[in-house]
């Protein structure tokens, strides 16, 4: 069982009034930056900062990172810097990006470079997902929606291709062109640093990942929907001749300790206030899902999988929408004491069975103290529980394969 | 009512669906980035005087979508092919909107394919004071919002816009905002080189505009009206993006007088 530790730095310092009355009514790619201020910005990195690197103290074997643009919801706008800065001031945990937005880049070339480069620094400690970026990403940016997936596998065959081809060769693409690549920045981890697929489990993405054999990491998922996923993953996998395991899977949830039952409810309140828009306000769907980004309907790729995956019963609803109490009762996010949080999590990882765990500890106006508090919790008691679990139901990771093969 | 058909023009392969009805000389309309709205009262009445040609553009309603055709400047190629297929030349043209913009790129790509041009709120041209609204990151309630100055003045505009539509016409509507995405997407709604080429234009042509155009600025009917030599500018008071459907009459009597 691989668990890694994840939040998305959000910034908390603004009003849902503020939001209520920004452009249609969006805290991200509209909502004006004159609402935020770079010294509580200054405090805030070196605090979420402070508690990637006491992940490591605490024993979590990857520090899990994001990015998001032209949002006070994730601080992370480039999350290869954050990355670059636990690749020296940590020594053992993984660096898992979770993952770079590759069809948001002009230049996948500087993103090989980048990650080779904090492969070396940490010793060979990167793990480097790929996602498409949510659609708004692609406004962000102001990359044709329509490109999208495109753009996401070109990218990605080209760095690919750099981390494993010596150099120089020349890539004519449809999207990238580049005369002659060359970088002298190749990754220590051979062939190349793992790839782990991190998304909301959209067939096409799905089939793609189980055709390489990269791990796909749900997204806090709704369990069933994910069964469902893990399906067209593995019928995707064993068309390509193999059987997927746990270690093919991993899971996001939020999950939040306190001593007390009671002082983890209070405090993990703050994954409504700041990580989905302050006081839960919704997104415009046209932000969210701009014209093009999902395929095109007639697409017989697209078509062929509508309605294979069972609804999520928050969605539409959203979690967004969800009163706190019942998001809690359908243990879609674990939150209490020690002896809460392993107990509710076992019946999450017997049904999903990952052998990746991301653990989302905290996010919004959790305080830092609290936040510190929760890790230190995690480590003395959940992490080692967990561990136990995933060895009991043999959850194994993608390392522990790796070992178990060679 | 004047009768029209529905006929579908191969052009190297590419069906193409087109609205044709009325008789005299011929006349192409171009539509904007929302699609093909029918057999309205300003079509009809243009009718009465033209033989009316008024196609979908590839990848809208239910023409053809071929892969290679990404941008305004193939439409425009693709057009001029269309025309040749048709065997007509120098003929008179209307474009709104994105249609405008198809108009004035086959207008500077050959001077012979029209003999007589009215673009309707035509995007293509950047604005230097306002902006082509943003209609990517909107609703297309909130498009629809913009669209007009006061729907209410608008005759047809519950048959058109204000009715329950079918699950068709979404897919549709759908894969018509797709294709305008595929066209105008970056640079947005404009091309840099368009003005420059426009002063090769050498047919006679009117911008039409509605004074209260929320989404493409009257600005951009001044700006064409510069690099077209010779054209005139025709504003139209209390009128949003869609002169035709808001204000039909007026309308027809500028563009009657100006093809004439």
């Amino acid at each position: 069982m691989f668990l890694m530790r994840f939040t998305e730095r959000a910034y908390t310092t603004y009003t849902e009034e503020a939001v209520r009355n920004s452009p249609n009514e969006a805290v991200r790619l509209t909502f004006s930056n004159s609402n935020f201020d770079p010294k509580v910005g200054a405090r805030q990195y070196n605090e979420y900062l402070d508690e990637y690197e006491y992940c490591e103290e605490a024993g979590f074997d990857g520090l899990m990172l994001n990015e998001h643009h032209n949002t006070p919801t994730c601080l992370g706008a480039t999350m290869n810097l954050e990355a670059a800065i636990l690749a020296r001031s940590t020594k053992k945990p993984k660096i898992v990006l979770m993952g770079n937005p590759l069809p948001t880049f002009e230049n996948p070339l500087r993103v090989a470079e980048e990650i080779a480069e904090i492969d070396m620094i940490s010793n060979g400690r990167v793990v480097s997902g790929f996602v498409r970026g949510t659609g708004v990403e692609s406004l962000a940016a102001n990359i044709n929606p329509l490109h999208n997936r495109e753009r996401f596998e070109e990218a990605h065959d080209l760095i690919i291709k750099t981390w494993t081809t010596p150099g120089p060769f020349r890539w004519e693409g449809k999207h990238y062109h580049f005369r002659v690549v060359n970088p002298f920045q190749m990754p220590l981890q051979k062939p190349h640093p793992p790839v782990w697929i991190p998304g909301l489990g959209s067939p096409q993405t799905l089939v793609w990942a189980a055709e390489r054999g990269y791990p796909y990491i749900y997204l806090e998922t709704d369990p069933q929907g994910t069964q469902d996923m893990i399906d067209i993953y593995t019928e995707a996998a064993r068309e390509s001749g193999y059987e997927p395991g746990p270690e093919n899977f991993g899971y996001l949830c939020r999950i939040h300790v306190q001593d007390t039952d009671e002082k983890a409810y209070e405090s993990a309140k703050g994954f409504l206030t700041g990580n989905v828009g302050v006081g839960r306000v919704p997104m415009p769907k046209d932000y969210m899902l701009p014209v093009g980004y999902g395929g095109s309907k007639a697409d017989p790729r697209v078509a062929k999988y509508q309605g294979r995956i069972r609804k999520d019963p928050f969605l539409g609803l959203g979690l967004e929408t969800a009163s706190y109490d019942q998001i809690l009762d359908s243990n879609r996010w674990i939150v209490g004491s020690p002896e809460t949080v392993i107990r509710k999590l076992r019946e999450t990882l017997s049904v999903i069975r990952p052998g990746i765990l991301g653990v989302w500890t905290n996010d919004g106006d959790t305080t830092h103290a609290d936040t510190m508090r929760c890790l230190e919790l995690m480590g003395q008691e959940v992490l080692p529980a967990i561990r136990e679990i995933g060895a009991e139901l043999e959850l194994t990771d993608p390392f522990q394969k790796m070992a178990q093969t060679v | 009512m004047v009768a029209f058909t529905e006929e579908i023009v191969d052009v190297g392969g590419t069906k193409v669906h087109t609205l044709k009805g009325g008789s005299g000389e011929p006349l192409l309309l171009l539509h904007g980035a929302g699609g093909n709205n029918g057999w309205l009262k300003s079509i009809d009445a243009l009718a009465e005087k033209y033989t009316v040609y008024y196609p979908s553009h590839p990848g809208y309603g239910k023409s053809d979508r071929p892969d290679w055709l990404e941008t305004i400047p193939d439409m425009a190629c693709f057009y001029n092919w269309y025309l040749e297929t048709l065997g007509l030349e120098g003929i008179r043209t209307i474009g709104f909107s994105m249609g405008g913009w198809i108009a004035s790129e086959i207008a500077a790509m050959c001077n012979h394919s029209f003999s007589k041009m009215m673009l309707v709120g035509a995007v293509g041209i950047k604005p230097n004071e306002g902006e082509i609204a943003d209609l990517f990151i909107i609703s297309p309630a909130q498009v629809l919002d913009l669209m007009f100055h006061d729907p209410a003045q608008a005759p047809e505009y519950q048959a058109v816009y204000g009715r329950e539509f079918t699950p068709e016409e979404m897919m549709t509507a759908e894969g018509n905002r797709e294709m305008a995405v595929r066209l105008c997407w970056k640079p947005y709604m404009h091309d840099p080189r368009l003005s420059s080429l426009l002063q090769r234009v050498n047919m006679p042509t009117r911008m039409v505009w509605g004074r209260n155009d929320q989404i493409v600025p009257v600005e951009c009917g001044e700006l064409y009206k510069k690099a077209i030599r010779g054209s005139d500018l025709v504003v139209i008071d209390n009128c949003g993006h869609s002169p035709q459907v808001e204000k039909p009459d007026e309308f027809i009597k500028t563009a009657l007088d100006f093809l004439a």
